[in-house]
């Protein structure tokens, strides 16, 4: 029994350390992709860096961020976000850009400002896009936190590694197994979400 | 709308080069000419979706310059050739879509959208609520133009917008279109690359070739007096001949001089001596009871009792409206196998029309 309080802990722990970090994601990549419609430097900038922090691999990540900012939660949090971030400003970005030349023609014709245009043609069309990344950024950020359990952000990490070096098999799978439930039902989750949005209007 | 000395550069060409002209309220002016030409910049030009590098565009005696963009746009229609409907909003929500940021009550918003869509003959309960997806190319450009109405514009602004339909559904909604615009009044600049369209439409077509406008004119001006080698081969003088579809009696008649008309019941002697000293051949006389005849000097003369009523040698002549075309006039000569038409405006003579040289004019 306490066995299974300890892992709906640790897998309250990994959701929270999931959703949170999508959370900050979505907070910090939908003003800097807005931005990056407007100006173009600005999106070089901010598709580099992002790619770039996306190329370290995600072990490398958590490692680095120790001396940055030491271990816990929150320095778990970093770590995630860091490591999650491009798909959702990336899909958001080209979600927001690729809309069809002649809607923007037409729609800055009759009349409407450049927010305006982000507000009532190019957000409402880029949904799809942007659900698609969310979905991406959830299952990397599932996966990173697995790892950052090893600078003691807690989460169903923990609950492998400890079994990893106790050579307890059991324990191992006991948070392996719902660690690939998670990615799996966020997957199907953020689909489902995703063809809603697309079958309200076929475009 | 004035447009005075306006030059637009890109990248060292000149795709609009030092462009003058005037469009007069309420008319129907095109401007025609192939990819290029310059004649979509033009156009964008006026809404300011492109600014200029030379010149200056007077709107009503105002410097568009000094206009805040997005309430010029607002009051000028804009259709263009991809429509560019917004698919995720029904047909509803395209046309409201700037009378909802102009904050119109949302029951104004429903009448206007119902008056519009009547006026482009689309039942509004059985569209209202669909998407673009789910209509014809012809009503999603119907909802197109509806949408660049919704704010009653004086101004349209329209860049091909038949484009892109087949010709059968391309002339139906012409032929519409223009009926819209005799209801609206308003004036509408309209560029083309397809001179039937133009000739169609037109009250006056630029024609415009490398970023100059060549010619202005209206299209039997263009037909039969280009300025120009250019503009002749842009109008085509193989097309001349399609001309007698949209050609109409006041385009090609002859204006009626006075000299030609006679009074009715003159004996032939008077008639005689008027037409002697007019030196013509052949005069008009318009009977009390709408008839109109032409009589012919050697006629008069052939007959013996010169005291007789020129009414009795005068042939009924075929009348047309000023606003026939000229492929019913011929048509209508034909069947009654006469060479000559009299153009009548209500009940005024306003010129004849020698079918002969006509179609001289036009192979």
């Amino acid at each position: 029994m306490v066995a299974l309080v300890f892992l709906i802990d640790a897998i309250i722990e990994q959701l929270s350390l999931v959703f949170t970090s999508l959370i900050i994601d979505i907070c910090i990549a939908f003003p800097l992709a807005i931005l990056s419609v407007f100006y173009k430097r600005f999106s070089y900038l901010v598709l580099t860096i992002t790619n770039m922090a996306q190329a370290i691999p995600s072990f490398a990540l958590v490692a680095i961020i120790v001396p940055l900012a030491g271990i816990g939660f929150l320095p778990g949090i970093v770590a995630i976000v860091l490591g999650s971030i491009l798909p959702i400003i990336k899909n958001m970005y080209i979600g927001l850009t690729k809309t069809n030349p002649a809607l923007i023609d037409s729609g800055r014709g009759m009349g409407l400002t450049d927010l305006q245009l982000v507000r009532y043609i190019r957000l409402p069309l880029a949904y799809p896009a942007i659900f698609a990344g969310l979905k991406f950024s959830a299952i990397i950020a599932n996966g990173i936190a697995v790892l950052t359990a090893i600078i003691g952000s807690g989460g169903l990490g923990r609950i492998i590694f400890e079994g990893l070096a106790s050579f307890n098999v059991n324990k191992t799978l006991s948070g392996a197994i719902p660690a690939i439930l998670i990615a799996l039902s966020l997957d199907l989750i953020f689909s489902i979400a995703e063809k809603k949005l697309k079958s309200k209007s076929v475009y | 709308m004035k447009f005075d000395h306006v030059t637009k550069i890109y990248k060292e060409t000149k795709a609009v080069d030092d462009v003058s002209f005037d469009i007069c309220k309420g008319e129907l002016f095109v401007l025609l000419g192939s990819s290029g030409s310059g004649k979509t910049t033009t156009l964008r030009l006026i809404n300011r979706l492109i600014d200029p590098d030379e010149g200056t565009i007077y709107l009503n005696g105002n410097d568009t310059k000094d206009m805040n963009p997005v309430e010029l746009r607002r009051r000028m229609g804009y259709v263009i050739q991809q429509i560019g409907l917004f698919p995720h909003m029904t047909v509803k929500e395209n046309i409201g879509i700037i009378p909802k940021l102009e904050r119109w009550k949302e029951e104004d918003i429903s009448k206007r959208t119902n008056e519009l869509l009547n006026l482009v003959a689309l039942p509004p309960d059985y569209f209202r609520s669909r998407y673009p997806h789910q209509l014809s190319g012809g009503q999603q450009q119907r909802v197109g133009l509806a949408r660049a109405l919704a704010m009653d514009p004086p101004l349209l602004l329209m860049d091909e917008p038949f484009g892109a339909l087949d010709p059968l559904l391309r002339m139906q909604l012409q032929n519409e279109f223009l009926s819209i615009k005799r209801k609206l009044e308003k004036t509408i600049v309209f560029v083309t690359h397809d001179i039937e369209e133009a000739f169609t439409l037109a009250d006056r077509i630029g024609v415009m070739h490398n970023g100059k406008i060549l010619q202005i004119g209206t299209p039997s001006e263009l037909l039969f007096n280009p300025v120009n080698e250019i503009v002749s081969k842009i109008i085509g003088s193989e097309n001349k001949f399609k001309a007698i579809k949209f050609l109409q009696a006041k385009d090609v008649m002859i204006p009626m001089d006075k000299k030609y008309l006679l009074q009715e019941n003159m004996t032939c002697q008077e008639a005689v001596n008027i037409m002697i000293s007019n030196k013509i051949e052949l005069s008009i006389v318009k009977e009390s009871n709408g008839d109109i005849k032409q009589v012919i000097l050697s006629d008069l003369l052939k007959n013996e009792d010169m005291r007789r009523s020129i009414n009795d040698f005068g042939r009924k002549l075929v009348i047309v409206p000023p606003d026939e075309n000229l492929s019913s006039i011929i048509t209508l000569l034909k069947s009654s196998n006469e060479k000559l038409a009299i153009v009548m405006n209500q009940n005024e003579i306003q010129g004849l029309v020698m079918i002969d040289s006509v179609l001289i004019n036009l192979v």
